[in-house]
C-alpha cells in the first residue's frame, strides 16, 4: 500500500510538472499572439524577429537602469558644488525641453477613431476613405493643441519632438519611425483651460465629428497624465550654433 | 488512486502554469523540448505499466534525465549553430508513436479477447 501510495504521489508530481510546463508554453507562445505558419523559412524569420526584439527590449531596460544610476551619480557628485548645481538643473530643463524625460501634469485627452457609421456603398459619392482617420488629421489636432499651450504631446505613447514626423504607411500611421494604429490616443499636457479651446464649436475636432461622422472624443482629465519621454536620439551633423 | 493522483497533479499543474510568470521567448524552445521529453517518458512509462514491467527508479529517471538532456542539447546545438533539437525531437516523437501504436494493440488485443469470450460462453451453456 505505502508502494502505491509512493507512486502515486510521485506520478502526481511528475503530472504537475508536465502539465505545467505546457501552461506555461502554451502562455508564452499565446502571449506573442503569433501561431506556427507552414513555411518553415517564415517561422525561422519570425523566430529571429521575435529573439531580436526581446534582445533590443532587455538592453533597453539595461539602458533605463544605467541612466538612473547617472541620474544619481551626477547629483551626488554636484551636491556640494553651487556651480555644478547650476549646470546639473541646466541640463534637467534643456531635456525637458527636448523631450528627453517623462513629464507628468494636468492635461487633455483626444482620442481618434474610424467611424461607426456604416458604409453606404450605394452612391458612387460613398469614399471609404472618408471613415477613416488620416495622418493629416492627425498633424491638424496637434498643430491646434500646440497652439493651445501644450507643452509636451504624445500619440500612443510615442512623444512629440521638435524632429518627429507624422507620415501615412499605408494602413497605420507612423509616428517618430513607429507604426500605430486606430485608435488614436493623444495626449497633451497644458493648461486644462486653453486646451479645451481644440474642442470648440466648429474647430477642426468639432468637424471630425459632426461633419465627418468619425468617432472622436475630447477629455479634460481629473488626474495628472503622463507622457512618456522620447526614446530616439537627437543628433546635429550639420546645423552648429555660432 | 493512481488515476486520482494524475488527474489531481494535472489538474494543479495547469493551475501553477496559468498563475506562473511567462519565460522569455528565447527559451520557449527549451521549455517545449522539455515537455516533449517529458510526454515521452510518460507514454514510455505507460507502455511498461501495461508490458508489466514498470520500474519506477527508470521511470523517473527517465523523465528527468530526458528533459534535462534535450535541454543541455539544444543549448549545445545553438552554440554550434545546428539544429541538434530537431533529431532530439524527432526521436522523442517517433518513440511516441511507436508507444501508442504498442498501448492500441495491446487495448485492441484486450477487446478482442471479452469479445471472444462473450461469443464463447452462450456456447458452453448450451452445451451443459
Amino acid at each position: 500500500m505505502t508502494d502505491k501510495k509512493m507512486i502515486s504521489l510521485i506520478l502526481g508530481c511528475m503530472c504537475i510538472l508536465l502539465s505545467a510546463g505546457i501552461a506555461i508554453q502554451v502562455r508564452t507562445i499565446g502571449g506573442i499572439g503569433t501561431s506556427t505558419g507552414s513555411n518553415s523559412t517564415e517561422n525561422q524569420l519570425r523566430d529571429a524577429i521575435l529573439k531580436t526584439k526581446e534582445n533590443y527590449d532587455n538592453l533597453y531596460e539595461a539602458l533605463e537602469k544605467a541612466e538612473v544610476k547617472l541620474e544619481t551619480e551626477r547629483t551626488n557628485a554636484t551636491q556640494n558644488n553651487s556651480e555644478l548645481t547650476d549646470l546639473e538643473n541646466n541640463i534637467k530643463e534643456a531635456n525637458k525641453q527636448l523631450g528627453l524625460t517623462e513629464v507628468t501634469g494636468e492635461g487633455v485627452i483626444v482620442t481618434l477613431n474610424d467611424s461607426t457609421v456604416p458604409l453606404t456603398g450605394s452612391t458612387i459619392l460613398s469614399d471609404p476613405n472618408d471613415y477613416l482617420i488620416h495622418y493629416e488629421d492627425i498633424i491638424s489636432i496637434i498643430n491646434e493643441l500646440k497652439n493651445a499651450g501644450a507643452e509636451a504631446i504624445s500619440i500612443n505613447g510615442q512623444r512629440i519632438v521638435a524632429n518627429s514626423v507624422i507620415k501615412c504607411d499605408g494602413t497605420v500611421i507612423k509616428v517618430n519611425g513607429q507604426k500605430i494604429g486606430t485608435p488614436f490616443v493623444i495626449s497633451a499636457i497644458g493648461m486644462q483651460e486653453t486646451l479645451a479651446q481644440v474642442n470648440r464649436y466648429y474647430g477642426y475636432l468639432w468637424k471630425m465629428k459632426n461633419e465627418w461622422n468619425l468617432d472622436v472624443s475630447f477629455e479634460r482629465t481629473k488626474n495628472p497624465i503622463t507622457i512618456p519621454k522620447y526614446t530616439g536620439t537627437i543628433k546635429f551633423n550639420y546645423a552648429q550654433s555660432q | 488512486m493512481i488515476v486520482i493522483a494524475i488527474i489531481l497533479g494535472c489538474v494543479i499543474g495547469a493551475v501553477i502554469g496559468i498563475n506562473a510568470p511567462v519565460i522569455p521567448y528565447t527559451y520557449s524552445t527549451f521549455l517545449a523540448i522539455a515537455v516533449v521529453a517529458a510526454l515521452d517518458s510518460v507514454f514510455g512509462g505507460i507502455r511498461s505499466v501495461l508490458k508489466k514491467n514498470f520500474d519506477l527508479v527508470v521511470f523517473i529517471t527517465g523523465f528527468f534525465c530526458n528533459s534535462i538532456l534535450s535541454i543541455a542539447l539544444t543549448y549545445l546545438g545553438q552554440k554550434l549553430n545546428i539544429d541538434i533539437y530537431l533529431a532530439a525531437l524527432l526521436v522523442f516523437v517517433g518513440r511516441m508513436f511507436t508507444n501508442l501504436t504498442i498501448i492500441r494493440l495491446h487495448y485492441i488485443d484486450k477487446w478482442k479477447e471479452a469479445k471472444a469470450q462473450k461469443q464463447a460462453k452462450p456456447k458452453a451453456i448450451e452445451e451443459k
